[in-house]
């Protein structure tokens, strides 16, 4: 049986099994919102403009001109390929697709766009986008795949049947989401397999070929040490970070949230619970983002308990310091916060980890019901996102000021939109407390290639991916024994 | 069985008594001994924040005990006296009463239990609330079957006839008969109200971090379950023996206090 399970078998009809945390719940780019339907929706549809390494917005299925301030004139670029149901892309899609958008009530992505005025057919390969009102970032926006307009005219169902023009084409949708790839065929399975510790037996057996984040970090190390799996990391740019409400009497203070931040050894967490290429974070956008190139980079708050208790005292806080932290239930969430508490109590700050699900934490977030809380920005690639964290007329639901943190000087930066600037004064200021940039990773088997885990956790590399036809034996044969 | 299931209590009590002595410390987090193994440092390994798994398996006993004992004695106190007046008073009171209990019962009591706690929030007092609203139920269905056949009975006619009130009734002359049942079905409830407890705290629901609570622990337990596999056997196989050994003594004293097993 060893030597069996041993022997090389060719297989002819290559299938590359992707196990996911969390399946996509809606594969229509105009109400996707959770990042397995945005990862899959990037294969599937193509957008207008991309994204490049440093995040600056780039010509994808189309070239842009700035006619006039509040005009942008978008050309196709010639050589695109055509949607799976064989018609052919044109600007009139483009005009549906938006068009859809600013029609439907219900997406969640209509307010991006409320500030476009007009959608003009130019010809069959150029549009015109007419804005209310000047916007530089406006390219940056148009990243919603493009959908066939005969298909939008007869109300096509997307969310569940998605047809575009990307690298892999919809098969089907039952039990696993089957995608094929157009150039040659390769068929990608992707299976939602949520427990952790299931999805790496999984890989370890041969199911599966190809595992990506939701992981602990010892996990991760398990399979960095198994002989037929190739684990892969990278830095990452999702931003973690611990929010504080400016609203609450003790955190209005800058030496109390000065203090909370030298109160944390983000070195230890790093070093110890984290994954590898876990960076130390000190603003939302990562220092490889267009907008930090010429900032110098800020000095992260180093570990300084002492002077953290000395900022306290200074501040006149009677210690210990209660503060109440509100996290979710998620096991590395806990696990972090139990480590802070910990840290933050040899700064004379006693802090009260507050647990609850996921509806109920968030609601509170959203709401300002908090004096501390954890969360993690994800996917984050323009610059704006500084006045919408922390612009003082971005509260929610106008914005994602949670901590309702108004400052004057702040908000004159982000007109002038002087981005080193207002970083270095956030940096200042401490409306968040940065954490970290938590690292990425992909584990393979070693009969799997050509691929390899993003900064933001996106799988485009599904369009490239290979598989060579000999089958994993070992860990097979190991398992079988 | 019944020196097995004493032995394995007096082994758990014992251990929360021997523990205080050494003053180990459940929360001291050592992010250097992360997921030891058995040692002679850790002589049951350490968790995923380098915790002594010893000194918070102590500390999760003494969890599960407070908790199950302080929601037996409310919840039994709240059931006996709706079972009693349901039973006495018999009719419309007995109808409405039952009625309510009936709502109750047609919850699975550990869900119930956990929409209550993901509405009130994780904590001790919510978590002993959460199991409290559930929890009545068993013992005023007992109490008030038992208190119909004992209503009839001719002690209680005759105290009623003396002119004895309602309350001296219940507590002098039928309360004391139901004694024994109730404590077969308090032992019972001791081990299901552990479990609960365990069950929200696995959920995180429960006991808030960084307390130990068993259920928690088991929950990250599974999660390393392939890189450190004694996590959550010590764990869970604290928690299965306690269970049993529970059980176990509830089934020793009902054979022994129930007249028709006695040799």
């Amino acid at each position: 049986m060893v030597l069996f399970a041993g022997c090389s078998q060719q297989n002819n009809d290559i299938e590359t099994n992707f196990a996911i945390s969390q399946a996509p719940l809606n594969l229509d780019p105009r109400y996707a919102t959770d990042a397995a339907s945005e990862r899959v929706n990037r294969l599937i549809y193509q957008p207008l403009v991309d994204f490049d390494a440093a995040s600056k917005p780039v010509p994808a299925l189309a070239n842009w001109a700035l006619i006039s301030s509040t005009q942008y004139q978008f050309t196709l670029q010639p050589n695109r390929a055509k949607f799976h149901h064989q018609a052919a892309l044109t600007a009139l899609d483009v005009k549906e697709t938006y068009d859809s958008i600013l029609r439907l009530k219900d997406s969640p992505h209509s307010a991006e766009f409320a500030n476009i005025k007009k959608i003009t057919l130019i010809n069959k390969e150029s549009i015109l986008f007419e804005l209310k009102q000047a916007d530089n970032h406006f390219p940056s926006k148009l990243i919603i795949g493009i959908l066939p307009a005969d298909l939008l005219a007869n109300n096509h169902d997307f969310s569940q049947h998605p047809i575009g023009s990307g690298a892999l084409k919809f098969v089907d949708w039952d039990s696993k989401l089957v995608l094929e790839r157009v150039k040659d065929s390769h068929i990608i399975n992707l299976t939602e397999i949520k427990d952790p510790t299931v999805r790496v037996l999984k890989l370890l057996r041969g199911e599966v070929d190809l595992i990506q984040g939701d992981l602990p970090p010892e996990l991760v190390k398990h399979l960095q040490n198994q002989p037929e799996i190739n684990v892969k990391t990278t830095v990452g740019a999702n931003f973690s970070y611990l929010g504080l409400n400016m609203q609450d009497a003790t955190l209005q203070n800058i030496k109390v949230r000065q203090a909370i931040a030298y109160a944390i050894d983000r070195e230890a967490i790093i070093r110890h619970v984290m994954v590898q290429n876990t960076l130390i974070a000190s603003a939302i956008l990562p220092p490889k983002h267009y907008t930090n190139m010429s900032n110098n980079q800020l000095k992260p708050y180093e570990y300084n308990p002492e002077k953290a208790k000395q900022l306290l005292h200074e501040a006149g806080i009677k210690l210990p310091l209660k503060l109440i932290y509100k996290t979710s239930t998620d096991a590395q969430r806990l696990r972090f916060a139990a480590i802070l508490q910990a840290q933050m109590a040899k700064a004379g700050i006693d802090l009260q980890i507050k647990s609850l699900d996921w509806g109920t934490f968030f609601a509170d977030v959203k709401k300002g019901n908090f004096q501390l809380f954890g969360l993690t920005w994800v996917g984050i690639k323009t610059p704006e996102i500084y006045a919408k964290a922390f612009g003082s007329s971005s509260f929610p639901p106008n914005g994602f000021n949670r901590g309702r943190y108004t400052d004057k000087a702040l908000d004159s930066l982000l007109a002038k939109e002087d981005w080193p600037a207002a970083t270095a004064r956030i940096h200042q200021q401490l409306p968040y407390i940065p954490l970290w940039y938590e690292g990425q990773f992909a584990a393979m088997g070693k009969d799997t290639s050509n691929y390899a885990p993003k900064a933001d956790g996106n799988w485009d590399d599904l369009a490239i991916i290979t598989k060579s036809a000999t089958k994993r034996s070992a860990t097979i044969m190991h398992y079988a024994n | 069985m019944k020196k097995f299931a004493i032995s394995i209590l007096v082994f758990w009590v014992l251990a929360v008594i021997v523990g205080k002595l050494f003053h180990l410390d459940p929360n001291q987090i050592d992010l250097n001994s992360i997921l030891a193994p058995i040692n002679t440092d850790y002589w049951l390994g350490t968790d995923d924040l380098g915790r002594d798994i010893l000194a918070r398996v102590l500390a999760g006993i003494q969890v599960s005990f407070f908790v199950a004992i302080i929601v037996t004695l409310i919840t039994m106190v709240i059931g006996v006296l709706i079972g009693l007046f349901a039973g006495f008073y018999g009719g419309k009171v007995d109808a409405i009463l039952m009625k309510i209990t009936d709502i109750f019962l047609a919850f699975p009591g550990i869900l119930l239990a956990i929409a209550f706690a993901a509405v009130l929030g994780a904590g001790l007092s919510n978590l002993i609330l959460a199991l409290c609203i559930t929890g009545w139920v068993s013992y005023a269905r007992l109490t008030r079957g038992q208190t119909l056949s004992l209503r009839n009975r001719q002690h209680v006619i005759a105290a009623e006839s003396l002119g004895a009130s309602v309350p001296r009734i219940l507590i002098k002359h039928i309360l004391p008969l139901l004694g024994s049942i109730l404590m077969v079905e308090a032992t019972y409830s001791l081990a299901s109200v552990m479990i609960a407890e365990a069950s929200l705290s696995f959920l995180g629901l429960g006991i808030q971090v960084p307390n130990a609570s068993w259920g928690a622990m088991l929950r990250d337990g599974v999660r390393y379950m392939l890189v450190a596999p004694h996590y959550v056997l010590v764990v869970g196989l604290s928690l299965m023996s306690l269970i049993l050994a529970v059980n176990l003594g509830g089934d020793c004293l009902r054979d022994k206090l129930d007249v028709r097993s006695e040799k």
